[in-house]
């Protein structure tokens, strides 16, 4: 007895406090458990990732995503560039859809959108919720607009943010977004040699490299002021700067505090050179190769030559592949590409001619010795704008659609995404 | 050479058979020694005294007939009889590999490329790297094998490449502060220079002519071994050599003997239409002469307008126009002198933008009572100049004058002349081409020698042909075309209305000076604009 009740206020101190620890570990589970919640709550559904070892990583739904993309413009054939592809009733991106997925694309890329259409939106909702394939939206920023595009101008900005927010605003529910792409190759007009656009301050400025630094400052600016205003509206999706090569970056540089990514549209031929590691020196962001690719037709040899693309193509990506987050040697700033682009247009060579939109044109329309194979071409023009698709179309029509006909690239890419052989690194 | 005189090792009977054929011929005999001496060397276990040298001869049998995937095999087995050889075979089979991926991309053979070109880049890099974890710095094939990565990565652009180069420069280092033997570091120092990476190659060839210096002590062998480079075109290592030699022999020589040495090399580097040239060496060298002479009086008439003319297809305009100066004043007598003068006046007003200057040069030789080709077009230069700043009397004056001297000859000139009169007679405005060209050379600010405008051959015979052409530096554009104009003007010859295309091919009719004026324009005003002068003889 002496015993037991010496014993008995022990074993009940030692039992009651088990339970206030059970209850205490289990509140303790709760709140961990709440607190993961809303900060996963809080994430946007896409956002980009620094890493400890300063690489990027794009995290889509909580998920590391590699953008294995193409640029998406399916225009039938004898149809241009104004024909809206997204109202088409013979929905031919549920046939491209298909084709994407089987390759492992996982991103298309609209250069632009049309305002406000519902067409567009199902064609993105569609891919997204079939075949789990993402859109990147861009918008030109009015640089092909009549007269020019007038940046330095403030009516004129104010029309393009409007443009722009609207177009946010309307797509930015969909749940296949991932990011904005604003501008594409905007930034070659600051030379003032293509689309030259100016200002009372710049034309008062007699040096012709310094005028190019106060067209990069105000159009940078402006840009970035664009991001500053979607991210109000859209917390969801990163903001990506369109830039033709890395030209004029390092002023983005001083200017874009607000800007995620840089998309860049490169064509450099079989690899991309020192662009990942020159992008880190002058505008540390993430880097989406959002335009590059090779044509299929030897403008030398004058005959298609579906093996130059796809010879071209896996060499890109395998650079892309060097240059992911957590590749111990790349620079790890890559986020993948979309290529250009997806089918063929026949539209582009000569676009003044509406016949010969029907016809699949072998002129070369500039010349790029990196693409090496045929730059022995007259004038050196090598570049064949109507044969970058990795899929060509026909003029045969299936369910009201251009037949679809994958080229070698397809085919080449479809086995290096399933199994992306990068170099074994060297043993010392 | 057919297949079956590649040794394949899946073939083995074949080669005996072969050996035993009397109707070998002499070549295919040979080629069989030498495969049983590397077999034989395989069984002493010597191959790796004899084996590289060997495998050589091998290799370039087996690649001449594209057969990489039978010389693999054939280094595989010999590695398997032998694994004392697993450094060279290694090396071997990476090479072999590069090699191959090379020529499946040049044969467009993309069936084997886009199956096994993974494989191949895989073993490349696996087999170079064991060749070098197997071999120390030391060895010259540890520096081969880093020279092959290097290049490897170096041609598939990728984040290796840098690494790559730097093992490859502190394994050529290391080496070099050890070893003897230079053909390692030549042949690396060959292939850095033919990727244009010129900084390291110039390094490895400063260390190639160092050992070269200590070994070879006669400046004979010096000038030779210098010659020799120059010869083969590697101007870079020839003038490293060239300048280990002249140092030597200014040490050595007295002025008397070493001056006119020095003179030999600078005129062997000046510029020339044809032929191995290196405008900015010689134009050192010149210097060192003037250094070692104490004046510039140690050059003769004729190399002082060989000096003066390399700085002007160099386009060192300021010191051309110094050095024709010099000539002028002290060699007034001098076949080159109208020339020298009338060149003056062209890069003082159009390039140096002082056309009061230049004016005066115009004016110097327009003085001359001797009609020669020079005087009629500084006349005509007067003219132009005169009429450019609205003194058309005066333009008048010089025209007038012009057409009276040419009543019998120069007609390309007095053709120009006779187009400006006609203005004149109008309201005085030069043509388009012309007035663009004087607009920005004499008033705005270009950097003439941004474009690489020139003349092939500059020094041209009357009535051959001769191409003119312009390399453009345009800015960036992408995919979008830049609408570029080609505005050219001055003495054009035959050709006298080029298309507005950035070459053109003319004759002239008329020997002296013709200056060729360019303005490059874009839809937003004018590029670049330049002028040369071609000499026709």
């Amino acid at each position: 007895m002496i015993t037991n009740t010496l014993q008995d206020p022990i074993l009940h101190l030692h039992g009651y406090m088990k339970k206030i620890f059970f209850t205490f570990f289990l509140l303790l589970l709760a709140i961990v458990f709440i607190i993961g919640i809303t900060e996963a709550a809080k994430k946007p559904k896409v956002y980009i990732k620094k890493l400890k070892n300063n690489h990027y990583q794009l995290i889509v739904d909580g998920k590391s995503f590699i953008i294995k993309g193409v640029c998406y413009s399916p225009i039938p054939i004898g149809q241009d560039y104004s024909h809206n592809f997204a109202a088409d009733p013979n929905q031919p991106w549920l046939v491209d859809g298909k084709l994407m997925q089987a390759a492992g694309i996982n991103t298309i890329r609209f250069y632009k959108c049309e305002k406000n259409c519902s067409y567009t939106k199902k064609l993105i909702n569609d891919l997204y919720r079939l075949y789990g394939i993402r859109t990147i939206i861009g918008h030109w920023l009015g640089f092909w607009d009549y007269p020019g595009p007038f940046y330095a101008d403030k009516d004129f900005q104010e029309k393009i943010k409007k443009e722009v927010l609207d177009t946010v605003n309307f797509y930015k529910d969909e749940p296949g977004i991932l990011f904005w792409v604003l501008g594409n190759e905007n930034n070659y007009s600051f030379a003032g040699t293509v689309q030259p656009w100016s200002s009372q301050e710049i034309d008062k400025e007699p040096d012709a490299q310094k005028q190019g630094i106060m067209r990069a400052k105000i159009y940078y600016s402006f840009v970035n002021e664009l991001a500053k205003e979607i991210k109000k509206i859209d917390p969801n999706h990163p903001v990506a700067l369109g830039n033709g090569e890395l030209r004029w970056l390092d002023i983005a540089n001083e200017v874009c505090p607000d800007i995620d990514v840089v998309g860049c549209i490169i064509y450099r031929g079989k690899t991309f050179g020192n662009l990942f590691n020159s992008l880190k020196a002058t505008f540390n962001r993430p880097l989406v190769l959002i335009e590059f690719g090779a044509d299929a037709y030897d403008a030398y040899a004058k005959k298609e030559d579906q093996n130059m693309q796809a010879f071209f193509l896996e060499s890109q990506w395998r650079q892309i592949y060097e240059n992911l987050a957590n590749e111990r040697q790349g620079a790890g700033n890559c986020l993948g590409g979309t290529i250009f682009e997806w089918t063929d247009e026949w539209w582009k060579h000569n676009e003044c001619d509406q016949a010969s939109w029907s016809v699949h044109d072998t002129g070369a329309g500039w010349s790029n010795g990196s693409y090496y194979f045929d730059i022995k071409a007259p004038e050196n023009k090598n570049m064949n704008e109507e044969w970058f698709g990795i899929v060509a179309i026909s003029p045969e029509l299936e369910n009201g659609k251009n037949i679809r006909i994958p080229r070698k690239a397809y085919y080449v890419l479809r086995e290096f995404w399933k199994n992306p052989i990068l170099k074994k690194k060297e043993k010392k | 050479m057919n297949k079956s005189q590649i040794p394949n090792p899946k073939s083995q009977t074949i080669h005996k058979s072969q050996f035993l054929n009397s109707k070998l011929s002499v070549c295919n005999l040979w080629f069989v020694i030498c495969n049983l001496f590397v077999i034989w060397c395989l069984v002493l276990g010597i191959f790796p005294l004899f084996a590289q040298d060997n495998l050589e001869t091998l290799k370039d049998k087996y690649f001449s007939e594209h057969k990489y995937a039978d010389f693999t095999d054939y280094l595989k087995q010999a590695r398997k009889k032998n694994p004392k050889v697993e450094a060279e075979t290694s090396y071997y089979i990476a090479l072999t590999r590069y090699n191959q991926l090379k020529y499946l991309e040049e044969s467009q053979n993309w069936d084997e490329y886009f199956s096994s070109g993974n494989d191949y880049r895989d073993e490349l890099v696996a087999q170079a790297s064991n060749t070098v974890n197997l071999t120390s710095p030391q060895d010259s094939l540890n520096l081969y094998a880093h020279c092959l990565l290097w290049q490897f990565h170096k041609d598939q652009q990728d984040v290796f490449a840098e690494d790559a180069l730097k093992a490859l420069m502190s394994s050529v280092e290391e080496y070099a502060g050890k070893k003897e033997d230079l053909r390692p570091i030549k042949y690396i120092a060959d292939k850095l220079y033919s990727y244009g990476n010129k900084s390291e190659s110039k390094k490895l060839y400063g260390i190639y002519a160092d050992k070269l210096l200590k070994t070879e002590t006669k400046e004979g062998e010096l000038k030779k071994a210098a010659e020799e480079t120059f010869a083969l075109g590697n101007i870079s290592l020839s003038t490293i050599i060239y300048d280990s030699y002249i140092n030597k022999i200014v040490k050595a020589y007295p002025k008397e003997k070493s001056l006119p040495i020095l003179l030999t090399i600078a005129k062997s580097f000046s510029y020339k239409d044809e032929g191995r040239s290196d405008a900015d060496y010689a134009e050192k060298i010149f210097k060192k002469i003037e250094e070692i002479a104490g004046a510039s009086s140690a050059l003769d008439e004729e190399a002082s307008y060989i000096r003066a003319y390399n700085l002007e297809k160099a386009k060192v305009y300021p010191g051309s126009r110094d050095k024709y100066t010099t000539l002028i004043n002290r060699f007034p007598d001098s076949t080159h002198y109208e020339e020298a003068l009338y060149k003056c006046g062209i890069i003082t007003a159009y390039i140096l933008k002082d056309i009061d200057r230049g004016s005066e040069f115009f004016a110097k030789l327009a003085k001359n009572p001797t009609i020669s080709s020079y005087v009629i077009s500084s006349i005509y230069q007067l003219g132009l100049l005169s009429q450019w700043r609205k003194d058309f009397p005066k333009a008048k004056e010089y025209y007038s004058r012009l057409m009276e001297l040419t009543a019998n000859g120069f007609g390309d000139t007095r053709k120009l002349t006779q187009e400006r009169l006609k203005e004149l007679e109008k309201d005085g405005e030069i043509e388009y081409n012309l007035k663009t060209f004087l607009g920005a050379s004499l008033k705005e600010n270009f950097d003439m020698s941004k474009i690489d405008l020139k003349a092939s051959p500059y020094k041209v015979l009357k009535d051959k042909d001769t191409k003119i052409s312009a390399n453009t530096p345009f800015p960036e554009s992408g995919c979008m075309n830049v609408e570029v104009t080609y505005l050219w003007s001055g003495h054009l010859g035959t050709s006298s209305t080029p298309a507005n295309q950035p070459e053109f091919t003319t004759s002239y009719q008329y020997t002296g000076t013709k200056e060729i004026n360019l303005v490059v324009m874009t839809p937003s005003g004018i590029l670049e604009e330049s002028i040369d002068m071609a000499d026709v003889e």
